[in-house]
């Protein structure tokens, strides 16, 4: 049985004092996943005592350039920032991953926040902001720090949140020139779509040549993880050499070393692949067509 | 459980109500201010039938706690009847584009094309499609619902 105390603030100090003061607290913002495990009564949250409604923050619903990194508010919607001129012109990768994120209903509601601190296997924003190199800032009532994402999720569902702290912004450095990035995700359907495979890939092409590779993959690792065996291999490779084919295994070959063989693997290998392969064409189309 | 005390705009008129902390927005709806046009079809923000206008953005109200909504302004489909008991442009386009079957989706559907339109009066169809991408129809089919909101969106010139 799910059985709470709503506490509600449009104060973050306030917000910070309750997680501080009080045990066994569960924040909800956009309720766009708690309502749903509320309804379906799921055991995890008989636990809690008390739900903490933080969605009318204001000071955390802003999108602001600073001089080296961009930062997101937590309250920040999908739409808001799929809207955001800023967002668009520095990091559409994370433009497609919001808009790939349920409906345009969900998107009004769903934040940024929500979606790293649930930390889900298929969380749409996680591996963008991996690949970005994005930075949690976490506030507790004495204390702030800062954890880069790769650090913050650690496994499926599991951040390194600690009980009186709060996701308050998202800090994503800013790239530079010369940075082609692709989104490439398998649902069921377009809308409404709990993604099945994911693959982000965010390069710099300079003279030619793949450099400060990042490649992250969503929902079909436990969790967003870093390729790093296969970014070895783009690493450094000219455009016009790279073997796309070589590349495609690679990805496979990696993905079955962190999930192991299951029944579903004869099916994610081949589609894995073509995402890497349809990711490196995009982003080779894309620098080639901007010379 | 505590009660939260919430004061709110709904279709212009302020309300104010001591809820308790499980209280849906379709439930205050619905069942304490008597506004039955709103429905609930899955109640897992997947269908989009619940849809309501909160702050000009086209939300489920299954979704929200009414805890949340202080100091919000909603917009139900009863909220669009005008003084003269007039249908809203929208509701009038959706009859002639035959966009109605058996209408439980349609107060859904409307309140999403209402707040893509005043949003962007003269939507492409991918924006129609966009915006209307949480709401689910069974029966009369997408066509003429998108031909609705086409109708009303030139209706408004």
């Amino acid at each position: 049985m799910i059985d709470y105390d709503l506490l509600t603030t449009k104060n973050l100090d306030s917000a910070l004092d309750y997680l501080d003061k009080l045990e066994n607290v569960k924040l909800i913002a956009g309720g766009t996943d708690l309502l749903v495990d509320i309804r379906k009564n799921v055991s995890r949250l008989h636990k809690i005592d008390y739900v903490l409604d933080i969605s009318n923050i204001e000071e955390l619903k802003g999108i602001q350039k600073k001089e080296k990194y961009i930062e997101i508010g937590s309250m920040v919607t999908h739409n808001m920032l799929t809207k955001n001129i800023v967002i668009n012109e520095n990091f559409p990768i994370l433009v497609d991953a919001a808009k790939s994120i349920g409906s345009y209903l969900i998107r009004n509601r769903g934040t940024v926040g929500g979606n790293i601190n649930n930390a889900a296997t298929c969380a749409d924003l996680v591996p963008a902001l991996m690949a970005l190199r994005a930075e949690v800032v976490l506030k507790s009532l004495s204390n702030q720090r800062i954890v880069p994402i790769e650090n913050f999720v650690i496994g499926p569902n599991r951040t390194d949140l600690k009980k009186n702290e709060m996701v308050t912004y998202v800090r994503i450095p800013l790239l530079g020139g010369n940075y082609y990035g692709c989104f490439q995700k398998i649902g069921r359907r377009n809308a409404l779509s709990i993604s099945r495979l994911t693959m982000v890939l965010l390069t710099k092409i300079e003279e030619e040549t793949f450099r400060d590779v990042r490649l992250v993959s969503g929902a079909v690792t436990p969790y967003p993880q870093m390729f790093t065996k296969t970014i070895e291999v783009i690493e450094g490779q000219p455009i016009k050499k790279i073997n796309i084919e070589d590349i495609g295994n690679a990805v496979s070959e990696e993905m079955v070393s962190i999930t192991g063989e299951r029944w579903s693997t004869p099916y994610k290998r081949p589609v894995i692949a073509s995402l890497i392969k349809r990711a490196l064409v995009n982003v080779i189309k894309e620098a080639s067509d901007n010379e | 459980m505590n009660k939260t005390k919430v004061s709110f705009k709904v279709n212009g008129k302020e309300i104010t109500l001591e809820v308790s902390s499980k209280e849906r927005l379709i439930d205050t709806l619905r069942e304490r201010l008597d506004l039955m046009g709103t429905k609930e079809g899955c109640g897992i923000g997947e269908c989009g039938a619940c849809t309501v206008i909160m702050n000009g953005k086209a939300v489920q109200s299954c979704m929200i706690l009414t805890g949340q909504v202080d100091g919000s302004q909603i917009l139900t489909i009863e909220g669009l009847e005008k003084e003269d008991n007039k249908l809203d442009v929208l509701q009038e386009a959706f009859i002639e584009a035959g966009a109605v079957q058996c209408g439980f989706c349609t107060p859904g559907m409307i309140m999403s094309s209402k707040a893509l339109l005043q949003e962007n009066p003269k939507p492409t169809d991918e924006e129609i499609k966009e915006a209307l991408s949480g709401n689910i129809c069974r029966c009369t089919g997408y066509k003429q619902i998108i031909e609705g909101v086409r109708l009303a969106s030139e209706k408004m010139k």
